[in-house]
């Protein structure tokens, strides 16, 4: 069996969605340490082996990175660290009353992907349009994520 | 003594901003007293009555509020207008730190000749009815089969996609099921959709134009001249009225036709409104039949409001932090104008609650009481 990895939670919001989310996913890891962490105060030279990263990322105006996730992406483009053997997990939040839905997080992935980090685990969505805020399924992602990692 | 340096919180307003607010609050201040007022008997203010009903996902935001009341013990009290049934003094006496959250709810006169005609209704008005806001009536609403709605911001083109959707759709929304008639009653067969602005200007978000495209039986026009931007923003609003014009159905009973580049001159009409006017930067003239309007050109403190701001601005505030005097700040549309959808507020309400934790670290704002 391996050793658990310490759990990061990284989210990017617009409305607090996300990261009302991300308090809730936190609240639900209790066997190993787990933290918080918004996307606009991540530094991504500190991506560690040492962490399964959870992310957490909504979807803005036309299929667009939220306002809290650009300055992330942005590092992301200009540092362009090597994230090979980083893994993590990925959960879009949407509103498939609109066009692009869900397309958020997807920004956030291919760059991770390309940066050689590996997504493990469901590629979790969320729904706006069914009126409920992300945090139960979210949560149920996590439990599942986690289980098998 | 410690227990003088935790500051209590009063926000005036339980809208978007007041809330956001109380949640960054409470984040630094875990043991604050904070106490969220509002003149209604129920908080969220624009979440509930602002926010068409049928956006049911920009309305579960609410949910991230009721923690605030449930959990971080923020307090709730409704039914009190500051200014009318407590004054601000009283209020500031009570708190160490107050907030303006009240948000700007009045409709933005066109300031036309005809404007106080019957059958011309202010956006937020029809927006309120419509989410059955406790103190709005509009019983002589009668949207007949000419409508023209001006403006081209996202509230208009709420009131457009509302004003087409089946009355069933709306009564499932939680609209009352007489007014869902009277909203989107069988006899409406045109809508205009008036605005001042060329379409590269033009205000809507291009995700609420296509949204549009899913309702049936609806041939949509535009007057808009076809010609090329370098503006990527610009670009996405031209084409997404051209898709939506070229995807709508011909021979569809009802008809949508945008207006762009128009300049509201007169609303005409003997006892009620029939027609209403409109001028081009070239001086050209639209005349349109109207039995009904919706002036949609944005929002200002309301006239009975009863906290005016400016009345309490000095050369010593420093509004672009939210700062009025020591003591009372304002957030929100209140405080930079009615620009931005909800969560630009949350944005506004970090930014604000830096600045009331700086002046709270420096001078400690919490009051000496008997």
């Amino acid at each position: 069996m391996m050793v658990n990895k310490s759990v990061v939670i990284l989210f990017g919001t617009e409305s607090g969605n996300a990261e009302f989310a991300a308090e809730d996913m936190a609240a639900e890891v209790l066997d190993r340490p787990v933290e918080v962490i918004d996307m606009s105060d991540f530094d991504v030279n500190s991506f560690s082996h040492e962490n399964l990263y959870l992310i957490i990322c909504s979807t803005h105006g036309e299929g667009d990175l939220p306002s809290g996730a650009m300055p992330l992406h942005e590092a992301l483009e200009s540092v362009n660290p090597d994230l090979t053997g980083i893994q993590y997990a990925m959960f879009g939040l949407g509103d498939s009353s609109y066009e692009n839905y869900s397309k958020g997080s997807e920004h956030i992935d291919r760059k991770l992907s390309a940066l050689g980090a590996t997504r493990v685990g469901e590629y979790g969505r969320h729904d706006a349009d069914t009126g409920t805020l992300p945090s139960a399924l979210a949560v149920k992602w996590a439990k599942a994520i986690l289980g098998a990692n | 003594m410690a227990q003088d340096s935790i500051p209590s919180v009063a926000i005036v307003g339980a809208g978007p901003s007041g809330c956001y607010l109380a949640q960054f609050l409470r984040k630094e201040f875990n043991e604050s007293r904070i106490t969220i007022f509002d003149t209604l008997p129920v908080p969220y203010g624009l979440v509930r009555f602002g926010v068409a009903p049928d956006h049911v996902g920009t309305k579960a935001v609410a949910v991230q509020f009721d923690r605030l009341f449930e959990r971080d013990c923020v307090e709730f009290i409704g039914n009190t207008e500051i200014g009318k049934d407590k004054t601000l003094n009283e209020l500031m006496n009570d708190y160490d730190i107050v907030v303006l959250a009240t948000g700007l709810g009045g409709d933005r006169k066109i300031n036309i000749p005809g404007e106080q005609l019957r059958g011309v209704f202010g956006a937020g008005r029809v927006t309120r009815l419509i989410n059955s806001h406790p103190f709005e009536t509009l019983d002589e609403l009668e949207v007949g089969s000419h409508l023209a709605i001006i403006g081209h911001g996202n509230v208009a083109i709420d009131l457009l996609r509302l004003s087409l959707l089946e009355p069933e759709q709306l009564a499932q929304h939680g609209v009352d099921k007489d007014l869902a008639d009277v909203i989107a009653p069988n006899t409406l067969s045109q809508i205009h959709v008036i605005g001042r602005s060329a379409i590269q200007d033009a205000k809507f978000d291009p995700a609420m134009i296509r949204e549009l495209s899913r309702i049936p039986n609806v041939r949509f026009t535009s007057d808009a001249e076809n010609f090329s931007v370098d503006n990527a923003e610009a670009k996405k609003r031209i084409e997404v009225i051209n898709s939506l014009v070229a995807s709508s159905t011909v021979n569809a009973t009802r008809t949508v036709n945008f207006y762009f580049g128009w300049q509201p001159l007169e609303i005409c009409g003997s006892t009620k409104v029939e027609k209403v006017r409109f001028k081009s930067n070239t001086d050209e003239i639209l005349e349109l039949r109207a039995d009904a309007i919706y002036s949609a050109i944005g929002f200002e403190q309301a006239k009975d409001a009863a906290i005016q701001i400016e009345t309490l601005i000095s050369k010593d505030s420093d509004l672009e932090h939210g700062f009025i005097f020591e003591g009372l700040y304002c957030v929100g549309w209140l405080r930079r104008g009615p620009q931005g959808t909800i969560p630009v507020n949350r944005t506004d309400a970090k930014k604000i609650s830096e600045r009331i934790i700086q002046d709270f670290r420096e001078k400690n704002l919490v009051k000496v009481r008997e």
